[in-house]
């Protein structure tokens, strides 16, 4: 552990225990600080990596974690870690602060102590948060950032070590994006990886170590167990999606850790611990998060300010777009628009408001396969977050939706429906046939009726059930109206031209991706004048047509915000009142 | 045993009290473990030598840290056998330790003088003194003033332990705290130390009571004065006397634990001494004790001379009302030993009280390396375990709340400053209004259909007759009405208030989903009973919304269960009544999408009038078209879009009361009939029927059926049970007879004459219409008579039909009228209907 004092990026520990020796004062002092004095708190060390990563700009060149960098990043080392919240495995007590003769040290950050604890009477016993992170479900490949800063962190210490894992990296970056789920290419990569890293295990001794044992991780999926330190509990929720930066730590002999031990102490310990064994998950001490919204994965995003005309002349092209993409229908093209940019904003009782979940009726196998390819295609390139259910019977029979608690594993089982706030998920109906649901399929059915409804997923503990509220886009692609999935707005998918649209350019998806983010997050009001204009509207309506009620009014409104803002306005006008009810006449026009 | 805990040493340091192994399952000693260790360690010195003299580093905490010697100290709980003599057993023994070289011995000086608690100034023999003083002088001050001079509570618990050979006193820490708080305190903070002296003290005592006594009686605490939260346990708490509540989700297996064991020597059969467990570990002889053998690695373990004692780990997890937004339940690991293995099972709501402890554990036992990994894994040694299930709710009161699994403690529920709030509640004059406004908030209108679902969620009390015959207390409501008009929201908002309610849909019910289907096993060809809603929500409410669309089989059964309130199974070889007590609350759509005033309720809804006369309360919510609804629901809806801030509801009770008001009323309130209140019911029920005569009319319409009078019974009551009050009063019986009049109003009424009719519930026909048919079959009869000759031509219907407009212009006639007419005339035998015409006889 050498290294500069203030290397904060390849030496974060010898930083943390600088500052540590720096607080707690010389021995000579009088009186000494009795370290237990920094439970729960920092001293001083936090205050040093922020101003490396924020004031120096040092965030860009901490390196991601994710299979690829896993490869070559050293333990011990300053890393990010993007994901989402999936479980939460308690607290864990670990020696905070020990004497090693006359000296105190401090555990805090690390998983092994650098010196050895042996006789040691004196201990302060502190506290650490586990987290389990996944990547979030269904990130888009343009949130992933370049891995361009490679050579720069590289370059003050380790070169040499570092060129050839580089040069591993750079030879399988090419297949990206389109090319990436492709099996051929999979194949390539898993076939290719032992080269670079044998190649690697010649020069280099102590990287080899990580790779070797890091292999049996999933080339596409690296979870992260992240502990926290002296953050309050409500920071951090569940299925939130943070940034981590903290140090990686990893120790070969942990690895072997749990093999000789018995079932009778599995059960008694931490099991999850048992059943995450780092060599497959990664430990990450974390010394700051941030949570991350989407704007933060828009690549070199300094905030543009939503200006009406950029606003405008992004909406128009954007819905350009669309109506290509759905084969010339504006009407579609439309709510699809809004529909990408809802959220829940508020909730009132049970009541979610803000969503606009879009039924897109009329389409058959045929046609969703080539729609639904395309839409799901042009989402995946505009939003941080898409997912796909297709929704068959074996799929709701089988599947499990809901995220259930395993006691036996002491974790949390993924559902499908755990999702992070602001994800799309597309719901393809038309593949459903006539046939019997199991309980699972009922139970299944239910879940998504409530998620489409309430916005809340039921996540299973067996012995009761815990209501998450979440905020997911919901598009369901169906013949008719679907039933199991019963969407906010209803409309009949018109098409009147098949052709394939052209790939946008990549600067017209950036903005396009700010468009959707900002836009989405502008606050919204309502003046008095137009409120009554809306409620004489509202009430003219349902005394011409009985059968109009809350819900249809509701969702009139929630048009209305979102048209509003979707021009980058914070205020309803009576122009858009009146293009809702325009567009609410055209789409009941449809459904006749 | 020396090689062991060398490497092992930095363990010793901090959180471990006693162990150094690299399997910590078997250091949680159990206090029998400890016991056994200490008895050793004093009668057999020798072997206590042979294990190394502990680390004096293992002593030297701060506070914030473990003590291991007091746990060492409650190691020196004396064992049965050893004469009771706590001044040897608990501080001579402790000397022992403390005399070994402490160079680093810290802050923690008081080790000179043995009769302190380690690390602390507490004396052991001022705690003693106080234990004694406690059980001694201690007395419930409920009984104090039967006999001061009698025996404490404690001492005759000591008796009656001592009777039935028990092997623990439950003791209540509040009295503990009640007679001395500083003692309290003390064990709170130091309850290793203070809970050893504790036995040392009770096993002194009944050496005195019975000399012959020779089981260990052990000392349970319970009933702290505060509890934790699993969520707030920290460092701090370690090795202190915690109080937690959560539900049990994973028992492990029955661990036997080694306490003693015996080797036998394979070459010459000698027999060993037992050997007892030290430190989780047995250490085997490596030869033969004998000295005419001593041969090499010859002793074999002899299981069955083996003394094992019972251990268990138990998961406790979190209850959901503790669980913050966004996060995931906590989960703790309880240690079990002895009688307490196996007192909670999965699923089980428990509290239990124990010592919050630690231990280090080191990483890579195989490896002596200098790095360590370093973590305390943490667990609970369980003293007491109390499960807060209210399972033994008595099943002879039927509206009694069993609380569900996804209810709240009862125990969080009523403690006494929330009956006490809940009282203060039910004493506004008020409260009726109250809760009418509180139930459904955002859901306007409609309040006499909020009152009678309000007496549903109350209902009234169930009567069983000596002879057999029971009468329900579950009113049952049927909501008629027009698509959104919110029926479905006040149904899922009755189905989250209600205790146990389940919520179906019409369409998705077959008759068995709702009551209960027998299944053949696949594997086994056993049948099995499977409960459906009804059953499922027997003490509930049973929320079925889509009334009309489901199936008249289905529908069919529901005859049983709202009248009988069982469902009678009789199929595959099992016979059987399941009780399904339950409020039916259904919702039903007209048939024609739109209700149709012109016509009844039974034409409207296509329900059998039996079934329909079921339902204690027929609601109609029709969607009138007025403009001031309209424009509240489009101010609500706006404001709910645009404004952050939301309106807010006055004087509106919060779920959780309401729930809590609902269960205590259900659970302790059971109202009596006062007479002038039954007086009223009587002279009101008289009053109905007299309705039905007008004067100077031969026409007679029922307006009231007795079961109307039990309904208007259990309104009643549930009207009482609103105000918490034991006796129904007149005012009850009044509204009772109002809410009737308005759901009857609503849904009885004929529409051709405006005043109600009870044929229209229970036959599906009006007294008027039933007038008005047989006018029609004179006049056909009368015309059959005229026109046709007996045996000669047929006439055709049209041409009947034409003829009796001719003659009676009044009243109009349509063909089907004619044809019912006909028909009945034909089943008279006076014609004979082939087709459409018609053949005089």
């Amino acid at each position: 552990m050498g290294g500069p004092p203030y290397d904060c990026l390849v030496n974060p520990l010898g930083a943390v225990r600088l500052t540590f020796e720096k607080a707690i004062g010389s021995e000579s002092e009088i009186p000494p600080i009795h370290p237990s004095a920094f439970n729960g708190k920092d001293w001083g060390a936090l205050e040093l990596f922020r101003h490396f990563l924020f004031q120096e700009s040092g965030l860009s060149q901490v390196p991601i974690l994710n299979p690829k960098t896993l490869r070559w990043v050293q333990p011990n080392s300053l890393v990010r870690y993007r994901g989402m919240i999936q479980d939460m495995l308690g607290n864990e007590f670990y020696a905070g602060a020990y004497k090693d003769g006359n000296l105190w040290r401090t555990n805090k950050f690390m998983d092994v102590s650098q010196y050895p604890m042996g006789s040691s009477p004196d201990m302060c016993i502190w506290e650490r948060r586990l987290l389990y992170c996944v990547p979030v479900p269904g990130q888009s490949s343009w949130t992933e950032p370049s891995s361009e800063m490679e050579p720069n962190w590289s370059s003050q210490t380790r070169e040499k070590r570092l060129c050839l894992p580089k040069l591993g990296c750079c030879i399988f970056q090419v297949p990206d994006d389109e090319i990436k789920n492709s099996p051929i290419t999979k194949k390539m990569r898993e076939d290719g990886l032992p080269s670079p890293s044998q190649s690697m295990d010649a020069k280099t001794t102590s990287s080899s170590s990580i790779t070797s044992t890091f292999q049996s991780v999933d080339k596409d999926n690296l979870p992260c167990l992240v502990k926290i330190y002296d953050s309050p509990e409500s920071e951090l929720k569940l299925n939130d999606v943070f940034e981590f930066i903290g140090v990686l730590t990893f120790d070969s002999e942990l690895a072997v850790e749990k093999d000789d031990n018995d079932e009778l102490s599995n059960s008694f310990y931490d099991d999850a611990l048992v059943h995450l064994p780092p060599n497959k998950v990664p430990r990450l001490h974390c010394l700051i998060h941030r949570k991350l919204a989407v704007q933060d994965f828009l690549p070199g995003s300094p905030i543009i300010e939503p200006k009406p005309h950029l606003v405008k002349e992004t909406r128009e092209a954007l819905f350009r777009h669309l109506t290509a993409v759905l084969g010339n229908d504006e009407v579609a093209a439309h709510f699809v628009l809004l529909h990408l940019l809802s959220k829940v904003h508020a909730r009132v009782d049970d009541v979610a408001v803000g969503k606009l979940s879009l039924n897109l009726t009329g389409l058959n196998k045929e046609s969703v396969s080539v729609f639904g390819t395309r839409l799901s295609d042009t989402f995946k390139n505009l939003l941080p977050f898409t997912n796909c259910m297709p929704l068959t019977l074996e799929y709701l029979n089988t599947a499990s939706l809901a995220p259930k608690k395993d006691y036996q594993a002491n974790r949390l089982v993924p559902g499908i429906l755990q999702l992070p706030e602001g994800s799309h998920l597309m719901v393809d109906e038309t593949r459903l046939e006539s046939g019997s649901l199991n309980s699972t399929g009922i139970e299944n059915t239910k879940l998504l009726k409530n998620l489409i409804e309430f916005q809340k997923v039921e996540y299973d503990f067996q012995y009761y059930k815990v209501e998450m509220a979440t905020d997911v886009q919901l598009l369901i692609f169906s013949e008719g109206k679907s039933n199991i999935v019963p969407a906010d707005v209803i409309v009949p998918f018109q098409p009147s031209c098949l052709e394939s649209t052209e790939m946008p350019v990549a600067e017209a998806l950036e903005a396009w991706r700010w468009y959707l983010a900002t836009v989405r997050s502008l606050p919204h009001s309502i003046g008095s004048e137009i409120q009554k204009v809306v409620e004489d509207d509202l009430v003219a309506a349902r005394q011409t047509d009985r059968s109009l009620g809350s819900r249809d009014f509701s969702r009139w409104l929630t048009m209305a915000r979102l048209i509003s803002s979707s021009f980058g306005e914070t205020s309803l006008s009576k122009k858009h009142w009146e293009m809702v009810k325009e567009m609410e006449r055209l789409r009941r026009e449809r459904l006749k | 045993m020396a090689s062991d805990s060398s490497p092992a040493n930095f363990n010793n340091g901090p959180s471990s009290p006693d162990d150094s192994f690299s399997s910590p399952i078997a250091n949680t000693s159990s206090p029998a473990h400890r016991r056994r260790r200490g008895r050793r360690q004093a009668s057999t010195p020798s072997s206590a030598a042979a294990t190394p003299p502990p680390n004096p580093s293992r002593f030297a905490n701060s506070a914030s840290t473990p003590t291991p010697a007091r746990s060492t100290r409650r190691g020196h709980r004396p064992g049965p056998a050893t004469s009771p003599s706590p001044a040897v057993a608990a501080t001579p023994s402790s000397t022992d330790d403390f005399s070994m070289p402490s160079s680093e011995g810290g802050e923690d000086m008081e080790e000179a003088t043995p009769t302190f608690v380690w690390g602390t100034n507490i004396s052991v023999q001022d705690v003693k003194n106080a234990i004694q003083m406690f059980i001694k002088h201690f007395r419930d001050p409920q009984e104090l003033s039967n006999d001061i001079y009698g025996e404490g509570k404690y001492t005759r618990l000591i008796h009656r332990v001592l009777e039935v050979e028990g092997e623990w006193i439950d003791v209540d820490a509040h009295d503990v705290f009640n007679y001395d708080s500083d003692l309290y305190n003390k064990m709170m903070r130091y309850p290793l130390e203070v809970l050893a002296i504790f036995d040392i003290v009770l096993m002194d005592i009944v050496s005195v009571i019975n000399p012959l006594f020779d089981k260990h009686v052990q000392v349970r605490i319970h009933n702290l004065k505060s509890s934790t939260s699993m969520r707030n346990l920290n460092p701090s708490d370690i090795e202190k006397m915690v109080s937690l509540k959560g539900m049990v989700i994973r028992c492990s297996s029955i661990i036997p634990e080694i306490r003693e064991a015996v080797f036998r020597c394979i070459v010459c059969g000698y027999h060993s001494e037992p050997v007892v467990v030290d430190r989780g570990r047995i250490s085997e002889p490596t030869s033969c004790l004998k000295q005419e053998c001593l041969a090499k690695n010859s002793m074999a373990l002899v299981h069955n001379r083996c003394r094992f004692a019972d251990k268990q780990i138990v998961r406790l997890q979190e209850t959901p009302d503790e669980i913050p937004e966004g996060g995931t339940p906590h989960t703790v690991s309880l240690l079990m030993h002895d009688k307490l293995v196996d007192a909670g099972k999965p699923g089980d709501r428990v509290e239990v009280t124990g010592i919050y402890r630690a231990m280090s554990v080191r990483v890579g036992p195989t490896q002596r390396t200098v790095k360590s990994l370093f973590k305390a894994r943490t667990y609970i040694d369980c003293l007491h375990i109390k499960k807060t299930d209210k399972s033994r709710m008595t099943a002879e009161d039927p509206m009694e709340v069993d609380k569900g699994s996804q209810r709240v403690d009862d125990d969080v529920q009523f403690d006494e400053d929330k009956v006490e709030e809940l009282k203060e509640l039910s004493k506004q004059p008020d409260i009726y209004e109250r809760l009418t406004r509180s139930l459904a908030p955002n859901i306007w209108e409609l309040d006499d259909v909020k009152k009678g679902l309000l007496c549903q969620l109350f209902g009234g009390n169930a009567l069983k007759l000596l002879s057999g015959a029971s009468f329900r207390g579950d009113i049952n409501i049927l909501l008629v009405g027009d698509p959104g008009t919110s029926k479905s929201q006040l149904l899922q908002y009755i189905h989250k208030l209600a205790p146990r309610g389940i919520y179906t849909s019409g369409r998705g019910s077959s008759a068995v989903g709702l009551t209960a289907y027998v299944a053949k096993d696949p594997e086994t060809g056993e049948t099995v009973l499977e409960s459906g809603a009804l059953v499922l929500s027997d003490r509930g409410i049973c929320c079925i919304d889509e009334f009309d669309k489901m199936s008249d089989n289905a529908r069919s059964m529901l005859h049983e269960v709202m009248e009988q309130q069982t469902v009678s199974i009789a199929k595959a070889g099992i016979i059987a009544s399941l009780n399904a007590r339950t409020s039916v609350l259904a919702c039903a759509n007209p048939s024609g999408s739109r209700y149709n005033p012109r016509l009844s309720v039974i034409d409207n809804i296509h329900l059998p009038p039996t079934l329909l006369s079921r339902f204690d309360l027929i609601y109609l919510i029709l969607d009138k078209a007025d403009e001031q609804t309209d424009r509240r629901l489009a101010k609500h809806i706006v404001s709910l879009h645009f404004e952050d801030t939301e309106i807010a509801e006055h004087d509106v009770i919060d779920l959780a009361t309401l729930t809590a008001y609902v269960s205590y009323a259900r659970k302790n309130i059971h109202p009596k009939l006062s007479d002038e209140a039954a007086e009223e019911l009587t002279r009101g029920y008289v009053e109905m029927r007299k309705r039905g005569n007008f004067p100077g009319s031969s026409k007679k319409v029922i307006t009231a059926t007795p079961r109307q009078i039990e309904s208007l019974i259990r309104l009643s009551e549930a009207l009482a049970r609103i105000r918490f009050s034991e006796t129904v009063e007149m005012r009850d019986v009044t509204e009772a007879f109002r809410l009737l009049e308005v759901a009857m109003q609503q849904s009885a009424t004929d529409h051709s004459t405006g005043t109600i009719d009870m044929d229209l519930i229970t036959t599906g026909v009006s007294a008027s219409e039933r007038m008005r048919r047989e006018s029609v079959l004179s006049a056909t009869r009368n015309i059959i008579m005229d026109k046709l000759q007996l045996g000669g031509p047929s006439i055709r219907l049209l041409e009947l039909l034409d003829e009796m407009k001719k003659q009676n212009s009044s009243t109009e006639i349509h063909l089907h009228d004619l044809r019912t007419a006909v028909a009945t005339l034909a089943s008279e035998g006076f014609v004979v209907l082939h087709g459409d015409s018609v053949k005089r006889m």
